[in-house]
């Protein structure tokens, strides 16, 4: 089985990447590929034949946790040469990715300094990354999100525009759309009255997600804001030289500089798995502090783990201790109906669907992470109107 | 583009404590030395491929030839292909042992020279 291939589009923002340094993230897609179709099958069988007898002989029972299920699989060869392969394919992933980006630093910052822009960029350098950025890097691409080694620099935008896409394998459509596209689709479709003139992104990275708002809701002032300049300046030229005005600023969205009751629409594309237990209920209360009664909150994640059998939620979280994200399971096990009302949303029930991707038209291989990020043809929606 | 003295440096190592899998993690850093051997021979392969194509399209070829050869979604899935044949031949080993757990009951080795040995 193959996943059809189709190369992501080529905006001004991204660096030119030479032959082989093309062919070097070609390959590190196809590696993902093969680890997806070829060896995450083989993961099951390794559990059923060999992993869960043994823990069925020790206890009389079969594994019940993550943790127990961890216990004989993390002992597995399969199970082994397989997250050895992934993580491999992780530090490939973005080492390729950086390699373009390093070589011409200097350019990158001057063509997105010199494209013309619309929309606006209002950064602030006193801002304090949080510490759940600074603690790890997000993911494993090294120097996080944040960094910057020269000035105007968009260095980890740039890096982290095109690993999405080798990552996603193209997966979220040729512009790592699909979580905007998918959510913007459903929401013209159950709720076909709801007009919002303006909107919030929260942790927009490089605007793959915002996009589809801008270009979705005509006419609405679409606002983006994240805490690492790099990709604010990045996603500032990208959406300038894509002809869609967005108004991008350097906020943390536990506490943002926007009036009460301003916003028709905030939402959020895996942003909340990636901060803590703490500012995760800011960025609710916040969420609510700035929408307009009736306003919509979305956040845009994969499913949490209620309901899941072990084995698949022991795969599914293999990211949360082999890939630097040290909130994904916390993220993934909330009460999201009481984190939703003490934030104070009171008035309405949460909404916590399955929201279709828009994207079809590749071949999905309908895995849900294990390496295979947009592959599982969904995406969980979390949220409440105010 | 910045060179020479004041030529920019990108932190390669995430921080973050590398989790190793094997009991021995020298086998974890061998087969990611492997897979990055693994990845410059494609690299190469992939630049031969595309040497190739520009030769056959145009009777003869320079390196510019090569640098701005535009590939096309059908190049990529051909590479794809061949990706997949390298990936078969690498992983032998690792798809080897999943075949036998799904589809034999391996004997102990010992046991068989055991057999063979002491049956006449
Ligand atoms: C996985 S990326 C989001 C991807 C993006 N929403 C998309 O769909 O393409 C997470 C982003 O959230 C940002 N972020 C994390 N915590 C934040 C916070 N408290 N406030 C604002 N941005 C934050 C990070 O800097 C990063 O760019």
């Amino acid at each position: 089985m193959s996943i059809a291939y189709k190369e992501q589009h080529v905006h001004d923002a991204l660096p030119e990447t030479s032959h082989d340094e093309l062919a070097r993230q070609h390959f590190v897609r196809s590696f993902k590929e093969h680890l997806v179709t070829a060896l995450h099958p083989g993961l099951k069988t390794a559990y059923e034949k060999r992993a869960k007898p043994r823990f069925v002989a020790e206890h009389q029972r079969e594994p019940q946790s993550i943790q127990e299920v961890g216990q004989v699989m993390k002992q597995d060869s399969h199970y082994q040469a397989w997250s050895s392969l992934l993580r491999t394919s992780q530090e490939m992933m973005w080492s390729a990715a950086q390699i373009p980006v390093e070589r011409a630093i200097a350019d990158l910052a001057a063509q997105a300094a010199a494209t013309p822009k619309i929309g606006s960029l209002r950064l602030d350098p006193d801002l304090q990354i949080p510490s759940y950025h600074t603690a790890v890097d997000i993911h494993c691409q090294p120097g996080g999100y944040h960094t910057e080694y020269i000035d105007n620099d968009v260095a980890q935008g740039a890096i982290y525009d095109r690993a999405v896409y080798i990552y996603a394998m193209g997966q979220m459509g040729v512009n790592n759309a699909d979580m905007g596209d998918s959510t913007v689709a459903w929401l013209k479709q159950e709720h076909p009255d709801f007009k919002p003139t303006r909107i919030l992104d929260m942790g927009c990275a490089v605007g793959h997600s915002t996009l589809p708002y801008a270009s979705g809701f005509e006419g609405a002032e679409v606002h983006a804001i994240d805490v690492a300049a790099p990709m604010l300046r990045h996603a500032h030229a990208r959406a300038s030289s894509m002809g869609l005005p967005v108004h991008f600023s350097q906020q943390n969205a536990e506490s943002t500089d926007f009036e009460d009751n301003s916003f028709d629409l905030v939402v959020s594309h895996i942003l909340l798995h990636e901060t803590s237990s703490a500012a995760i209920k800011n960025v609710i209360r916040e969420c609510h502090r700035v929408l307009k009664p009736g306003g919509m909150m979305l956040h845009v994640e994969t499913p949490p783990y209620e309901g899941m059998e072990p084995f698949d939620t022991f795969i599914f979280d293999w990211d949360s201790e082999n890939n630097n994200e040290p909130f994904w399971r916390k993220s993934h096990l909330l009460d999201l109906e009481a984190l939703a009302r003490d934030a104070g949303f009171q008035s309405h029930t949460p909404i916590q669907i399955m929201v279709p991707s828009a994207f079809q038209e590749t071949q999905r291989s309908n895995t849900f992470q294990g390496g295979d990020f947009g592959g599982g043809g969904v995406w969980f929606v979390y949220g409440c109107q105010k | 583009m910045s060179e020479g003295p004041d030529e920019v440096t990108l932190q390669r190592k995430a921080k973050g404590k590398r989790p190793f899998y094997f009991s021995d993690p020298d086998v974890d850093r061998l087969l990611s030395m492997v897979m990055a051997l693994t990845g410059e021979l494609s690299v190469t392969r992939d630049r031969l491929d595309t040497l190739e194509r520009v030769a056959r399209a145009k009777g003869l070829f320079s390196a510019s030839d090569i640098e701005t050869y535009q590939l096309t979604d059908s190049d990529m899935e051909e590479r794809a292909a061949r990706h997949r044949a390298i990936f078969k031949e690498v992983t032998r080993i690792i798809v080897g042992e999943l075949e036998d757990l799904e589809d034999r009951d391996e004997q102990d080795y010992r046991a068989v020279v055991d057999q063979v040995e002491n049956d006449g």
